[in-house]
């Protein structure tokens, strides 16, 4: 069952002025750097929603961009208010695993 | 053991503890000093008194282990009388989010379905109003916007007041505060709202009303897995989903898509109720399985999933609903009702565990 098997965020902090670390609850720990998380975005302005296809052009991206603020959603997601203004994104659990650098 | 050894070793608060740890709590698979449910441990000579806090009111094995803590205090040298009180406190969900929007709200209980028509709201409403009786605090929202019916089937004529701070204050009837989309549209209109309204409703309804300090909070879904369902899965922890179906097979294949749904949002499945599981005709008592038998047990074992109860087929609870006094209120005494009372406990169970759980491994700690 998923919720058996998906690990969950036991905190989720300021690894920089920039970048975000997460401790999971299995002991694991991330580290994001900002801009990479920031082009990770699925949302529906940057992921098309039929096709697929990436519709934000990394160049948009500043390369300074930062979370201002971090929030969880429900019990399965965080949402991320973004320097640069973006704030539809939702990142699950599960992408933020997938997204581990580490 | 001598009189002398008596009159010099008198019992004290260590031994008596040591002693109950023998007495465990069959649902979270404890014992019940561990679980600290142990409080006010009183000795006066040789006359013991304590109480035993639960993590609900509606355990249903409270009686049980009542006795089974006195006898084993009883037993113990030197012990005349022994008072056993028992109290309990619902345990609440963490989350930071559910602190700001309800902050008294201790567990809040969406009563979901994939097919509509399998008698999702009859259930929400016997649910909370048996919950209720055991002595909990209960809301019950009904956030089925498009065909709400909470309203009739609690009887509720009024019409919510507004609070301070343009607060609404909910309804109260047979001791449950209910708010409804009904409360706020007339009979002859319809609601025609797409997403975002829905998303400001369940925002209204969550944050805007005084709900004040509640145990469970029961929410009647709309069915299906659409935009009311996701928007209260992201505004707040839930403390976990419970699914009715039918027996039937169409049913359960729709049902398991809602299980899919908040697998998929990580809300906890508290468990499945079979409601329409068998008919017993009033004539001749002959049981008959309408919808097929067993069906959502099997389900409910074979996706992993605790199994909370069956409901029969019976004309009463229908009856009892479109005339506004639900049968756990109108005729508490029969079977239809006692099976709504199991399932309530049984799900107070549920919560208890996963909430004794949460204790242990709090909620995610943010900051940033």
């Amino acid at each position: 069952m998923v919720t058996a098997t998906t690990p969950i965020p036991a905190e989720i902090s300021r690894a920089n002025e920039y970048d975000v670390r997460i401790r999971w609850d299995d002991g694991h720990e991330s580290i994001y750097l900002a801009r990479d998380l920031r082009l990770g975005c699925r949302c529906a302005h940057c992921i098309s929603e039929t096709t697929r296809d990436e519709l934000l052009d990394p160049r948009s991206v500043p390369a300074d961009v930062h979370p201002l603020s971090i929030s969880q959603v429900g019990r399965y997601a965080i949402h991320i208010q973004w320097s640069d203004g973006h704030s539809t994104g939702i990142y699950t659990f599960k992408r933020l695993r997938e997204l581990d650098p580490t | 053991m001598s009189r002398l050894d008596r009159t010099h070793s008198p019992v004290t608060e260590p031994t008596i503890l040591k002693a109950l740890e023998e007495v465990r709590d069959p649902d979270l698979a404890r014992d019940i000093v561990s679980l600290g449910f142990i409080k006010e441990v009183r000795v006066e000579g040789g006359n013991v008194s304590f109480t035993i806090e639960l993590t609900t009111p509606a355990c249903p094995v409270r009686d049980k282990m009542q006795e089974e803590a006195r006898q084993i205090v009883a037993a113990l040298p030197g012990v005349q009388s022994v008072e056993v009180t028992m109290t309990s406190r619902v345990r609440s969900t963490p989350g930071e989010t559910k602190a700001q929007l309800l902050p008294g709200v201790k567990n809040v209980l969406p009563v979901a379905s994939g097919k509509g028509g399998v008698g999702k709201s009859t259930v929400s409403a016997n649910l909370a109003l048996a919950l209720s009786k055991t002595g909990a605090r209960v809301g019950l929202m009904d956030a089925d916007v498009y065909g709400p019916s909470i309203p009739m089937i609690m009887g509720v004529q009024e019409q919510p007041r507004q609070g301070a701070n343009n607060r609404i204050l909910p309804v109260e009837q047979y001791g449950v505060k209910i708010i409804s989309m009904g409360f706020f549209v007339r009979e002859d209109q319809a609601v025609i709202w797409r997403g975002p309204m829905l998303h400001k409703m369940i925002d209204q309804f969550l944050g805007g009303v005084e709900w004040g300090e509640l145990d469970y909070l029961v929410i009647d879904l709309p069915p299906g897995t659409g935009d009311i369902q996701l928007s209260l899965c992201q505004k707040i922890p839930l403390t976990g989903a419970v699914v009715v179906s039918t027996p039937q097979d169409v049913a359960l294949r729709v049902a398991k898509k809602a299980i899919l749904m908040f697998e998929q949002l990580n809300i906890p499945i508290l468990g499945v109720i079979e409601n329409m599981s068998h008919f017993v005709c009033g004539t001749c008592g002959t049981r008959e399985e309408i919808f097929g038998y067993g069906g959502a047990r099997r389900a409910a074992e074979s996706l992993g999933l605790p199994f909370l109860g069956e409901i029969p087929l019976v004309t009463a609870i229908r009856a009892t609903a479109d005339d506004g006094r639900p049968i756990v209120v109108s005729d508490p005494e029969t079977l239809s009702a006692g099976a709504f009372q199991k399932v309530a406990e049984n799900l107070a169970a549920q919560i208890s565990i996963r909430n004794m759980a949460g204790e242990v491994e709090p909620a995610i700690k943010i900051s940033f």
